[in-house]
Order: structure tokens, then sequence, then C-alpha cells
């Protein structure tokens, strides 16, 4: 039941599109990764600002699966970070009971010194898969992405999400924040897991460049596809959505899924790098300052997040490394929350977002002339037409 | 046996008076002008604070309530006017917005009062038990001055909402907001109003706080969380919602706490809770709105 | 058989029954009008049809199918496509994927993942935005359209998702009287090839278009015919057109 319809076919058949990436992005991105990536060569295997990098970056790819979510499909949690503190705990888990393994601790048994001090003998049972390295990064991802499942089938398919979505991720972390606390002949507790060996340096730095292109350019592919645009369409108007046959439930659970694979991987990463966890990774602090770097950097854009993450722990570093400026570092959590008011108050798009805007604005100032032209010619052109209209003076229109 | 478990049964019910004082303020907010107050935590933490400082001068908490609501009434008053009232058309920044003001308010009142916390007294009126069974435990006249002041709360809130003429207005805002304001309500008005009285509930909650768990800095953020609990599972579209709601996770996370240990006990409330939502997505009292 | 055939739908809200048993049915390739005061269950009606309310009594059948009680996205796959009161479509995303969102197609997250746009369906999408005469503004963000254009790109939406049957709630609303003349140019255009059943206040708008209405009132069924009939029924008259613009 097609309906065959009279081809216009005067208007121009092509729709402006972004390519899927673009030239100057790829060139850009380039530069900037080698930059990174080759930084340990001029600045020192082991010096501090290595280290501070690649933490950044897994902190950023925590920040674009943040954004996936709640830049391009409109649920804000406030507990992704407990998919990031899983996939970290698994890692770090890990790489604590092989070391231990070979480095006795001080009392000479080969068990993490948590699990010592709270009178474990023998590593449990259901953590001796850990000790396999694929085993655990596989876990490291599986687990968070099996837990994204489970909440989203739990909450999106009942029309939950909004505010209460927001709650109920952000109780989500602060449960599991005091469940690692209280638990700690398991995860360390309120000390986390400290003193395994990391894998710091340019080989690892390598790596998480590669993880952080792959999120990148498979974030591009997902939000520049077919199902971006559903999900954007999502995000507009959901009830819309529901209404043209999309289930709208099952494609908030994909996405919420892929974000939490990509907020695993970034935590898995961050406790091999960094060589220390602990509760404060879990939980719902941590979670909104993901969302603030978000929304600084500019949500519904991809480069968004690194930017803001870049620029919001940067600055930190700056404030309280720079000798004249240290007394400034004391007064940082203030600067953070007025951060989070201004950017909430006048740069609601985030600096990516508002400068996109403003040179949209000025590409469409000039569209939007030529619309009203175009509008005045038709009313004209209508006017002439119409045999009632005003062509004929002396005779009011009907 | 039993006997220790009746006496869980009327702590629970403690709990549950506690969790309808610290939830009434952020439920009037949430429920009228849709505001998500992240701060709401602080404000009960600075409320405690009023209660330590009057305590310090010689009142007692009979006197700090007041004093208490006042307080942190101006202090939304305030949060309201330089924050708020700019973004109420967005409702999930206003939970950024409140954040960042609850970092603040926290980050002050460290400078203010350090990080050590402040131990209140209880007046002596409240010092003692009543003893239901000839062997502890007994309970606490403090428990029942809880539930007491939470029905107090309640009734009060329920008189101006239903009752006078500044609650019809306020009933009109929350039903049709934009016919409310062609009809001659200011609306921003009622919303200034709304938030301040639930913000000076959230003092009195501090300052009914303070006594059992001392005022810490970080007391707030929990607070929040659970004062949001209840009304994700109580609902917003009446206020028989947040009484109920505070009993149900009051109760249940008190004997799950005596049976298990608190984390547990919280752990599977949670659970309860997220169950429970999909029965009830906008709560058991809901208001269902129409698309 | 007809296409859409509703029998004995009540629905109870709060003790008061907007719609009260009612009986209804329209064929396949009918423009159908529902005419009724405010009030009458007009929305309400259709909000049923489309899944969005559940009806506390009777049944909806479509094309066979009794359709009692699916959700929006299920009754949309079985045909039935609905135009909002307002306009309503996704602000932010183009004129162009506004009606590529709406296309036939697979709509199952996975079977969606790495298709593109056909050459068959970007062909598509360019005749129905040439019939909804926004082939200029392809590119455009929706929400810089005017109100008159979002009802259209609203129609064009429906138009792609090729539906059997196209509900169209009030889409003359707010529109000035040329705007109006021209909408109900291009519904006629879209019933040609569907059945339409159209939710419509304004009386020239029905006059020009001339076909049998269904008068409600009070949730029950007034009157049925073609609307020089209906015009003269006492009871319409008495109910409906007497108050309205006559």
């Amino acid at each position: 039941m097609t309906i065959n319809l009279a081809g216009g076919g005067s208007t121009p058949r092509k729709v402006r599109r972004a390519r899927l990436i673009p030239i100057w992005a790829l060139i850009l991105g380039a530069f900037v990764l080698s930059l990174i990536g080759t930084s340990p060569h001029y600045i020192g295997s082991d010096s501090y600002v290595v280290g501070l990098i690649g933490k950044f970056l897994c902190f950023a790819i925590f920040a674009l699966s943040i954004d996936l979510i709640w830049g391009f499909t409109g649920i804000l949690s406030l507990g992704q970070a407990v998919y990031f503190g899983i996939g970290a705990y698994m890692v770090a888990l890990s790489m604590k009971l092989n070391y231990t393994l070979e480095n006795a601790t001080r009392y000479g048994s080969n068990i993490p010194d948590f699990m010592e001090w709270n009178g474990l003998t023998e590593v449990p049972a259901f953590m001796a898969p850990l000790l396999s390295t694929p085993v655990a990064v596989a876990l490291a991802l599986a687990i968070p992405t099996l837990l994204a499942f489970i909440f989203g089938v739990i909450t999106f398919k009942r029309h939950i999400y909004g505010v209460y979505c927001a709650v109920i991720t952000l109780a989500e972390a602060l449960i599991l924040e005091r469940f690692i606390v209280e638990y700690q002949a398991y995860t360390g507790g309120f000390n986390g897991i400290t003193d395994y060996s990391n894998l710091r340096g340019a080989p690892f730095l390598w790596v998480i460049i590669a993880v952080t292109v792959v999120c990148l350019i498979g974030a591009r592919a997902l939000t520049h596809s077919r199902i971006g645009t559903v999900l954007k369409s999502i995000r507009d108007n959901d009830v819309r959505a529901e209404f043209m046959g999309y289930n709208v439930a099952n494609y908030r659970i994909f996405v919420f899924c892929v974000s939490a694979f990509m907020a695993a991987g970034a935590g898995a990463m961050y406790a091999a790098w960094v060589g220390i966890v602990s509760f404060l990774d879990a939980g719902p602090m941590f979670s909104v300052e993901g969302v603030i770097w978000t929304a600084v950097g500019g949500r519904a854009t991809l480069i968004g997040p690194f930017i803001g993450t870049f620029l919001v722990r940067g600055l930190e570093f700056v404030l309280s490394s720079s000798a004249w400026l240290s007394w400034l570092s004391e007064y940082w959590q203030f600067f953070m929350g007025a951060l989070f008011i201004a950017v909430v108050l006048w740069i609601p798009d985030g600096i990516v977002g508002t400068i996109g805007n403003w040179l949209r604005k000025r590409g469409t100032g000039t569209l939007s002339q030529i619309r009203d032209d175009q509008d005045r010619l038709a009313h004209d052109r209508q006017r002439d037409w119409d045999p009632a209209g005003g062509t004929k003076p002396g005779k009011d229109p009907v | 046996m039993w006997q220790q478990l009746f006496m869980q049964c009327l702590n629970g019910l403690g709990v549950a008076g506690i969790l309808v004082i610290a939830a009434a303020g952020l439920a009037i907010i949430f429920g009228v002008a849709g505001v998500i107050n992240m701060a709401h935590g602080q404000f009960i933490m600075v409320g405690a604070y009023t209660a330590a400082l009057v305590d310090e001068l010689g009142g007692n908490m009979f006197m700090s309530i007041p004093i208490a609501f006042v307080v942190v009434a101006l202090l939304g008053l305030i949060v309201e006017r330089g924050v708020i009232q700019w973004i109420y058309d967005r409702p999930l920044e206003t939970l950024l917005a409140t954040w960042g003001v609850g970092i603040i308010l926290e980050v002050t009142m460290k400078f203010i009062f350090g990080t050590l916390g402040r131990k209140v007294d209880w007046p002596d009126l409240l010092d003692g038990s009543i003893r239901i069974f000839a062997r502890p435990p007994h309970f606490p006249y403090y428990r029942v001055f809880h539930v007491v002041l939470a029905i107090v709360i309640l009734a009060v809130t329920f008189y101006i909402l239903y009752r006078t003429r500044f609650g019809l207005k306020v009933r009109t805002v929350r039903r049709n907001r934009s016919m409310a304001s062609c009809l001659g309500i200011d609306t921003a008005k009622i919303d200034m109003l709304i938030f301040m009285y639930g913000s000076g509930l959230a003092g009195i909650a501090g300052a009914v706080i303070a006594p059992i768990k001392a005022a810490t800095i970080d007391m707030g953020f929990s607070y929040s969380v659970n004062s949001y609990m209840v009304i994700v599972l109580g609902g917003v579209g009446n206020l028989l919602g947040i009484p109920t709601g505070s009993f149900l996770i009051g109760e249940a996370e008190t004997l799950l706490a005596f049976r298990y240990n608190t984390v547990i006990g919280q752990l599977l409330v949670f659970i309860a809770i997220v169950i429970a939502i999909r029965v009830f997505p906008r709560g058991i009292f809901g208001y269902q709105e129409r698309r | 058989m007809p296409l859409l055939e509703i029998k004995g739908l009540t629905t109870e809200v709060a003790g008061y029954k907007i719609i009260n048993n009612l009986d209804f049915s329209v064929e396949a390739n009918e423009l159908r009008v529902l005419l009724g005061p405010n009030g009458a269950g007009k929305t309400t009606l259709i909000a049923m049809i489309t899944g969005q309310f559940k009806p506390s009594a009777g049944k909806i059948y479509f094309d066979g199918r009794d359709i009692t009680g699916w959700a929006p996205d299920e009754i949309f796959l079985a045909g039935i496509s609905r135009k909002f009161q307002v306009p309503n479509m996704y602000e932010t995303l183009s004129v162009y994927d506004n009606v590529m969102i709406s296309l036939q197609g697979p709509r199952k997250v996975f079977r969606y993942m790495f298709k593109g746009v056909t050459r068959a369906e970007n062909e598509r999408i360019w005749e129905i935005l040439d019939f909804v005469e926004l082939a200029g503004k392809a590119s455009d963000p929706a929400d810089t359209l005017s109100h008159g254009e979002r009802q259209w790109l609203e129609m064009g939406m429906l138009i792609a998702s090729n539906p059997k049957l196209l509900l169209l709630d009030e889409p003359t609303t707010g529109m000035t009287e040329q705007g109006k003349q021209r909408t109900a140019q291009l519904i006629e255009r879209i019933a040609k090839n569907h059945t339409v059943l159209l939710v419509e206040h304004d009386m020239q708008v029905v006059r020009r278009l001339g076909k049998k209405v269904t008068v409600l009132h009070q949730g029950q069924l007034l009157a049925e015919g073609p609307l020089a009939e209906v015009v003269e029924n006492e009871m319409v008259k008495a109910v409906y057109l007497g108050k309205g613009r006559h």
C-alpha cells in the first residue's frame, strides 16, 4: 500500500550531513593522541604528569559513557561509578592476588594483607577464578554489563526514568560504597586495595590510547548511525517514539549496557594504571563528578567529555601543584560546587556545545534570512494568483 | 525473643518518624515546585549545627527547633532566589545545581565549625524511657518524641495545604502551573514560599537529629538519599505517601539490621524498593500524570 | 469486514464514564470524520485505540485481530499511526531525520544497528518531503519550523510509516484559514490511499471534506451518516451544532 506521490524534483535532493569521521577531527585526534602517547619519552616514563594523563584518559572514557546515556539518550544516571568501580575492583583484586602469590606479606603468607587482617587464611573459593588475568578482565567487563542489563530491565521496562532513575542509581552507588567498606575482608574496606604492582609506563599508555580511540569511534558510529538517530529521538520525545513503533525501553536498555561496558573498561584500565582503588571510585560522589565533567565539556558531543575531564581535573592539578596558587586548592571543593551551579545556569550546553551553537547560529543566520525571503516571495506570488487577493483594489478579501 | 522483636518494631517506628521529618520538606519541594533538591541533606546538616550552636549558648532542643526552622528557611530563600528561580523549567538540572549548593554548604560549614562533629544534649524532659517489659531494652522517650513530632508536622502541613487559601493556590499550581498563572496566581511567589517551608522543615529535622547522631559535616548526603527513597516508594501524589514510605522503609531497615547487619538491611530494602516501583512506577501514592 | 471495529467500549475514570458502551467501526479506505463537543470522549477514544489507556470493558478489533490492551508500539506495528493534538516531533533532529525515523521497517534494536539508509528509502523520504512541501528545509532542525509546517511534518512522518489506519487528532488547531485549507487538501490527498479517522472541530474543514461523519456525545454514539444528514438530525442540532458555528 505505498502511495505514489507526484515527484517535485525541483529542490536539491541532498541533505547536509556530517561525515562519520571528519578529516579535521582525524588529523587533530591523531596529532593529540600521538603527542600523549610519546609523552613518556620526553617527560620521563615515571613522571607524575604521565601518570595523570593515563588516569585522565580513563576518567574521560568514563565521562564519555555518561555522555552516551545522558547526552544522547536523556537518561541521567548518578550511579555510573558502580560499573566503573566493579570493573576496577575486579582487576585490582586479580592483580593483588597474583602479586601476593609472588611477594609474600610481612607475616609471610601468600594472601592479600587485608584478608589476613580480617582472619582469612586462604583466598576464598569464589575469588579463585580472578587469579587468571583473562578471566578477571572478562569478569570486569561482563559483571557490570550484566548488572546494567538487569537494572535496565527492571526500571526502563516500567517507564521509570528522569528523576526516579537518577535517585535510584544514586542509592545504588551509595549502597555499593557501604558494601565495600563493610565487607573489608574481601574488598580491602576503607583503605581500598593498595600495594600491588601497576602497569604504569609507555606500553600500557598505548593500550589506554587504543581503547580510547576504539571507544570514541565506537561512540561516534553508534550516535551517527540510524540507531543513534533513534536514541536522540527518544531523548527529544519518548512518547512520539513509542507511538512510532519503537520499543523505547529496549533502546534504553541497550544504550545503558553499552555505557556500563565502557565505564567498566575505563575502570579496569584505571585500576591497572594507578595501582590503587578505593570505595570512592565506586561511590556517588565520583558518579556525579563524571556527570559534571560531561556537563562542562558539553553533553551530546563526543569530544566534550574529554575536554571537560582534562579541564576540570587539570585545573585541580595545577592549583594543587603550583607554589603560589596552592592556597587555592584548599578551596577546591568550593570551586567544584560553584562550577556545578555556573555550568547549569550559564552554559547548560557545555563548552563544546556552546561553541557549536555559536557557529551554527552564524551559519543559519543567513539561512533564516533566505527562508524569510522565500516566504515573502511565496506570499507575494499567492496574492498575485488569488483572484480575491489584494491585486484588485477596492474589494475586501473573503 | 518476641519481646525483642516487638521492641525492634517500636524502634522502627521511631526511625520512621525521623524519616518523615527529613522527607516531608523534600516531598513538598519536589511535589509542588518540581525541584530535585540534592542539598536537602546539607540543609538538615545546617539545621543540626544551628541546634548545636543553640545548645552551646545554653538553650535546649525545644528552643532550637523553631530557630533552626527560621535559619534554614532563610537559607532556602537565598538558594531559591540565587540559583533555583532560573531553572524551574529544567528539573533534572536543578539536581546538579543543588548538588553544587550542597558542596558549597559543606565547605562553608567546615570552614566555620571545623571538621570535628558537635554533640548536642537531650533536654532533661526526654531523658529516660518507657518500661514496656521488665527487662531492657526499654523504649526511650526521644523515640516517642520523634513519632509525635512527625505526626505534628504532617498535620500542620496537611492543614496548610488543604485548609488555607495559600494551600488552595499551592494545589492549583501543582495541578496546572500555566493555568494557575493565567488565573492571576503568582506562581513564582508560591514556589518561593514552598521552597522556604520545605527548607525550614529540613532545619527542624536537623535540630531533632543532632541529639541522637551529633552534628557532623558529612551527615547530610545519606539523609538526602534516604529521603528520596521515601519519596520514590511513597510517591508525592498525596500527603499520605510520606508516612507510608517512611513506615515501610523504617521498619524494614530496623528489622533487617536487627536480623543481619545495617548494610545488608539497606541492600535488601533497596532491592525491595526497586521491585516495588515496578508495581507502583510513581510511588504508592503516586500522582499519575496524563500525557 | 471493517478495518477497525469497536465493540461495547467503556472507560471509567473515578466513577465517571468518559466512554460509555460505544460501538463504532471504520471501513478500509474510508475517510471518517469524528465530531463532538468538548468532553465527548474523542481524544480518549483515540488514546484507547492507540493503547495509551486501557479500556475498562469492551473490545477493539483491528484488521481482524483483537488489539485490546496491547502496548503502543505493538499497536503501531499492527498498522495504526497517530497524530497528536499538538505537534509532536523530535525537535533537535533534522526534518529529514524525522521522516527517516518514521519509515516503515524493522524496529528491533539489533536488527537496526548497522542498517544505513538505502537508496529506495532515500527516494521515499524525498517523495514524502515533497508531498508535505518541506523538501527545501530537509536539513533544518525541526524546532525551527513554523506551527503549520510542524503539523505537516508530523503528517509526513505518519505517511512514512505507511500505516493501515491514520488517526488525526485535530490537525488544524491553531492554524490560519489558509493553513487549514492547505491541510484539508493534504488530508484529501492522504485519504486517496489510506484509511483515515479524523477528529475535527472546524466545520468548514469538515464541509470541505464532505465525508461520512460520526458524532459522539458524552461518550456515546449520537449520530452517524453523511454530513448533510447528520446536520439535519434534531439531537445533533440540540447538543452540538446548535451551540457551535453553523
